[in-house]
């Protein structure tokens, strides 16, 4: 058990951040078939070589990897094989008469406790995207044993499904991280930490030196002006992008510090960007008027000090 | 004493800017086939699988491997993924080497891919940076990339014009790669006049956006002749990282780079990589990389890359040919890079690389690397 | 064609038993952070750091003597592309070798013992950490479903514990109340062991009591995920004959990996789990009964009974009775159930089998030689991988 300092503050905030990634996932022949063909009230499943049937159809047997199956059409009727409840409802194992696997859905209309195994199920026809133009199954005693039949006229496959992940993170600040954001908020100082032979300083803040593992000095102020150490001229548009091009990426060195900040230099005619800004430009951070917000957005942008090299 | 590990199978699909005819996982099955098949295996010959690609980001499944491992055939097997940034490819052949060299497998399948097409790659790339400090200024990894190349301009001479001559040599060299997706050749002056992305670098300095996959079979020696009688022998490969904002770290020679040469050299017997080597791949993302990996793995020495470059010694006729294959401007499926940077490399020792056949190539060079410049792998293959 | 799992037993003309004398490796210290709910005042990089400075304590190591740095994180926890990228420097792998296996740090302990067995290293750092509280867990899981078919229609990882648990307690004609005995047992086994935080052991009644997580499974019969870090040093023999400690040998490694989708994999058993304990016994040349000590992960009460009866420490359905009369002892840490710091959960199990091994009356054992040691990732625990470890 270790003693790792725990006693910064007690109601600490976090720091935000949202990550919602935009995508067009390709399904492929088999899950591609079954999108396709699900909205026209048709469930494909996958016949392979060693006459394993799979439902929903995939591209590849889960059981040998054989490939290139044969596309079927699998009735609407099958067996409750397994249930559970969670947040999401209730999911259950359906075995597909026919297929030789499960497959999981919701089950609709009945309660967890009117639930048993063994019970036979059909589908319940709905109006979403992809699988979920099934909307889940429902409990029918009498539904009739259903069978695996050729699939007439496939549908050509689904190429593209829109797709978004949408990730949420509330990030500790740590102990180091917590005091350099609320100088940057409160002091709008600029606070490094003595490497561990105290020759320099390090920017952002750490508990432990990189290069020797040793912990880190004292803290340390640092200047407000810097060199510029690197930079490109972004023209770029891309998802995601926070401000509009152009615009100048540079990594700086401030003076006194060791490693580099990452921001912008601007103030500047545009158009002259590559001859104004270079490795070696001396720049000074300007600070944003207005709401502070206690992270790298308070400096507005770095501006070159007009005379310096 | 490590056991002698072989490449004894290789196999890519043929890359696209998009492939809409198969998942993932599909993909991943095409160069599975393909390496198997060059191999004379099926997937009962093969011990072990690793699964390499690129950040979860780029593709909206997380621990893919545990998908595409239907696609592969290897249920019951053992299957993991390494990954590393721009250079998973090398680094997952390097987790395939160690477990024949340890004496976990004797035969392993290391297959690395990324279906780029189907995601925002700046934005996935952006979130390499820490989301405190710096993420919202990040240009993937572009911006940084051509922050210290202009460095490097200043310090090293790597100007436009001799970045420009690596773009045109390796769009020249790709157009006889069969599985190259790039195709046009192109001059200095239009990689010049082309339209600025994050300048220097500009659009005909960056490699295409790729959907792709390749994989290779790793063989002890005892089962490599089943194989083959001519493997690519893996003499040395290494995989080094630095401290991404550790103080004083150069971005103008890839530290992290020379230290895996130096001890993959070592390792090897390599002491004038200049003259020892018939071949070289390597993975430049922006063709500014190219001139760097020149000097950090000693095939010309600081601040003498340009004229490399202009001397012609690394074109296809040269005396250090870099990148026949054409290297990432002719497809660049970013996790699957490394690993076919390692296959061109074996193809080339094992006489097998085709139009692209340096003659007589006995000895390769291979390089990968990934992250924040700062993840650097190398590896040497000799008939 | 080789039988799987067992690399070196196939027809294929491959080893067969030729294999050449490797490097013998060994465990030689761990060292972890308390797993806590929220370490809401450390961020990763502290977690980290902190666990590597411990490692080299008692050993005569320095950072210098390690050759190697694989760690264990996810780039969906961490909230960054390339995590390991960010956090070189807190992992002490400045300019040293590193890779990032992106599954359970008991995957990445196995690249770096057979690393070290080929001769080309002979110290290794390993390192898995995670900090769950900054993010969902349920997307962490349900991200890695498959998008066209598990994903829309809500099934995920807790799903898939309800569902296991629901076959294996008709399998086994055994009801939930054995499962509330094995929660209450393994919150009592962490609280004595005092490396996770816990305010209060619950009783049986209270587990059976707490809400609903996934029929039949209360919330409480899930492994509950912490955050927290860990960190393992590997050595070569000769290296690790000179340490402090008497070495605690891997004897025997093996992993295996099921079929993707839950619902098409064998109901009711671990076949992966079986493959992957098969492969390492064999190296060991031992019967899991054997064992003095095991550390096995668990998704849920239920899984952690289906993972000893796969590692063969029980005959299927009768893992419950290992709870009253065992000659292994199991999870004396507490397992998964009352701590899982999801990516370090499994190297935990290898730190903790060692320490066990290397101090025995701690754990209330008069004398220990061997130990069965166990991780898993995925929904429903797809992925299983298995050391045998002895002294």
């Amino acid at each position: 058990m270790l003693a790792i300092p725990d006693s910064w503050a007690q109601d600490l905030t976090t720091f935000p951040s949202d990550l919602s990634m935009p995508y067009t996932l390709t399904p492929g022949r088999a899950a591609g078939t079954f999108v396709a063909e699900v909205k026209n009230r048709r469930i494909v499943g996958s016949r392979f070589a060693s006459g394993t049937v799979v439902v929903p159809a995939q591209d590849f047997c889960p059981n040998t990897g054989d490939s290139d199956p044969e596309l079927v059409e699998a009735p609407h009727t099958g067996t409750l094989n397994g249930f559970t409840q969670t947040d999401a409802g209730i999911i259950a194992l359906i075995r597909i008469d026919g297929s030789d696997v499960d497959m999981t859905h919701r089950i609709l209309g009945t309660a967890l406790d009117g639930l048993k195994v063994g019970q036979r199920v059909e589908a319940v026809w709905g109006d979403g995207e992809g699988i979920l133009a099934i909307e889940g199954f429902r409990i029918a005693a009498n539904a009739p044993q259903g069978e695996i039949r050729p699939l007439e006229a496939p549908a050509k496959p689904v190429e593209q499904i829109p797709y978004r992940l949408d990730l949420h993170y509330e990030h500790a600040f740590g102990p180091y991280y917590g005091r350099l954001f609320d100088e940057i908020k409160t002091n709008r100082r600029i606070m490094g930490v003595r490497t561990s032979d105290g020759e320099g300083a390090l920017l952002p803040p750490r508990e432990i030196d990189d290069i020797t593992h040793k912990p880190t000095g004292t803290w340390v102020e640092l200047k407000q002006t810097g060199t510029v150490r690197a930079m490109s001229v972004i023209h770029l548009e891309f998802i995601g992008q926070t401000q509009p091009p152009p615009y100048i990426y540079a990594e700086i060195m401030l003076d006194g510090a060791s490693t580099r900040l990452i921001h912008n230099v601007g103030g500047i005619d545009m158009s002259r960007a590559k001859e104004l800004v270079k490795p070696g430009t001396r720049v000074r951070a300007v600070w944003r008027e207005g709401e502070r917000t206690g992270s790298l957005a308070d400096i507005s942008h770095f501006e070159v000090i007009d005379g310096e090299e | 004493m490590a056991r002698h590990v072989g490449i004894v199978g290789v196999g890519q699909t043929h890359h696209a800017r998009r492939r809409t005819d198969v998942s993932q996982a599909g993909l991943v099955r095409e160069a599975v086939d393909r390496a198997l098949a060059d191999a004379k295996l099926t997937i009962e010959d093969i011990d072990s699988v690793i699964v390499a690609t690129g950040p979860v980001l780029f593709a909206a499944v997380n621990q893919p491997e545990k998908w595409v491992a239907d696609a592969i055939g290897a249920r019951l097997k053992p299957v993991v993924r390494v990954t590393s940034g721009g250079g998973t490819g090398l680094a997952g052949a390097l987790t395939g080497y160690y477990q024949i060299a340890g004496g976990f497998a004797e035969r392993v399948l290391v297959v690395a891919y990324d279906k780029l097409s189907e995601g925002a790659l700046q934005y996935s790339i952006s979130t390499l940076y820490d989301p405190f400090w710096g993420r919202e200024f990040a240009v993937g990894i572009m911006g940084f990339s051509a922050a210290y190349w202009r460095a490097r301009m200043d310090v090293l001479g790597h100007t436009e014009e001799a970045a420009a001559m690596v773009g045109v040599k390796n769009r020249k060299n790709a157009m006889k790669n069969p599985y190259a997706h790039v195709k046009k050749e192109i001059t200095v002056e239009e990689v010049l006049n082309s339209r600025p992305l994050a300048w220097p670098i500009k659009l005909l300095d960056v490699p295409p956006i790729s959907d792709g996959a390749a994989a290779v079979v790793l063989s002890s020696e005892k089962a490599a002749a089943q194989s083959t009688d001519r493997p690519a022998w893996i003499r040395g490969m290494g995989y080094f990282c630095e401290a991404d904002n550790a103080a004083q770290r150069s971005m103008l020679v890839s530290e992290p780079l020379a230290l895996a040469a130096r001890r993959i050299y070592r390792a090897a017997g390599i002491t004038n990589p200049r003259r020892q080597f018939d071949v070289v791949e390597v993975q430049e993302p922006y063709t500014c990389f190219e001139l760097s990996y020149y000097e950090s793995l000693g095939l010309c020495a600081p601040g003498e890359a340009a004229e490399l470059i202009s001397s012609g010694a690394t074109q296809m006729d040269g005396d250090i040919p870099v990148n026949p294959s054409g290297g990432c401007a002719g497809a660049n499926p970013i996790g699957a890079a490394g690993l076919i940077r390692l296959i061109e490399g074996a193809a080339q020792v094992m006489g097998k690389a085709g139009d692209i056949q340096i003659p007589n190539a006995k000895l390769a060079l291979v390089q990968s690397g990934g992250g924040w410049a700062n993840l650097r792998g190398v590896a040497v293959l000799s008939a | 064609m080789t039988v799987p799992g067992d690399p070196h037993g196939g027809a294929s003309g491959t080893a067969k038993g030729t294999l050449m004398t490797l490097d013998r490796v060994a465990v030689v210290s761990s060292a972890q952070t308390e797993l806590r709910p929220a370490w809401s005042g450390a961020q990763h990089i502290d977690l980290i750091s902190a666990v590597v400075a411990q490692v080299f304590k008692g050993t005569g190591l320095t950072l210098e003597d390690v050759d190697f740095v694989f760690d264990s994180g996810s780039d969906v926890l961490d909230g960054r592309s390339i995590s390991n990228c960010g956090f070189l420097g807190a992992m002490g792998a400045h300019h040293k070798e590193e890779s990032r296996v992106e599954e359970d740090g008991l995957w990445a302990a196995q690249y770096g013992v057979t690393k070290i067995a080929s001769g080309a290293a002979r110290v290794g750092l390993i390192i898995a950490y995670s900090k769950p509280s900054e993010s969902e867990t349920n997307a962490f899981y349900a991200s890695q479903c498959e998008p066209f078919y598990q994903r829309p229609v809500g099934f995920d990882h807790r799903a898939a514990s309800g569902l296991q648990a629901q076959r294996y307690l008709a399998d086994a004609a055994l009801d939930l109340s054995a499962l509330a005995r094995v929660t209450h047992q393994r919150w009592s086994d962490a609280a004595r062991h005092g490396k996770v935080a816990i305010d209060k052991v619950p009783d049986e009644a209270a587990v059976l009591a707490d809400v609903n997580a996934a029929a039949p499974l209360t919330e409480l019969m899930l492994s509950r995920p912490l955050d927290g870090a860990v960190a393992v040093l590997l050595a070569s023999e000769d290296i690790a004959r000179r340490v402090a400690r008497p070495p605690v040998w891997v004897t025997g490694m093996g992993s295996a990996s099921d079929r993707h989708a839950f619902a098409s994999r064998t109901p009711g058993r671990l076949e992966a789990c079986e493959a992957a304990a098969a492969m390492a016994l064999r190296k060991a040349g031992w019967q899991a009964a054997k064992a003095d000590i095991a550390e096995v992960s668990a998704s849920s009460a239920a899984s952690e009974l289906m993972v000893l009866e796969a590692l063969g420490l029980a005959k299927q359905g009768q893992a419950i009775s290992l709870l009253d009369n065992a000659s292994t002892a199991i999870n004396r840490s507490g397992g998964a159930l009352p701590a899982d710091p999801i990516m370090a959960t499994g190297l935990v199990r290898l730190a903790e089998a060692a320490r066990q091994l290397s101090y025995p009356a701690e754990y209330g054992l008069s004398a220990a030689t061997s130990a069965i040691v166990h991780g898993a990732g995925g929904v429903g625990m797809q992925s299983h991988c298995v050391f045998t470890l002895e002294v």
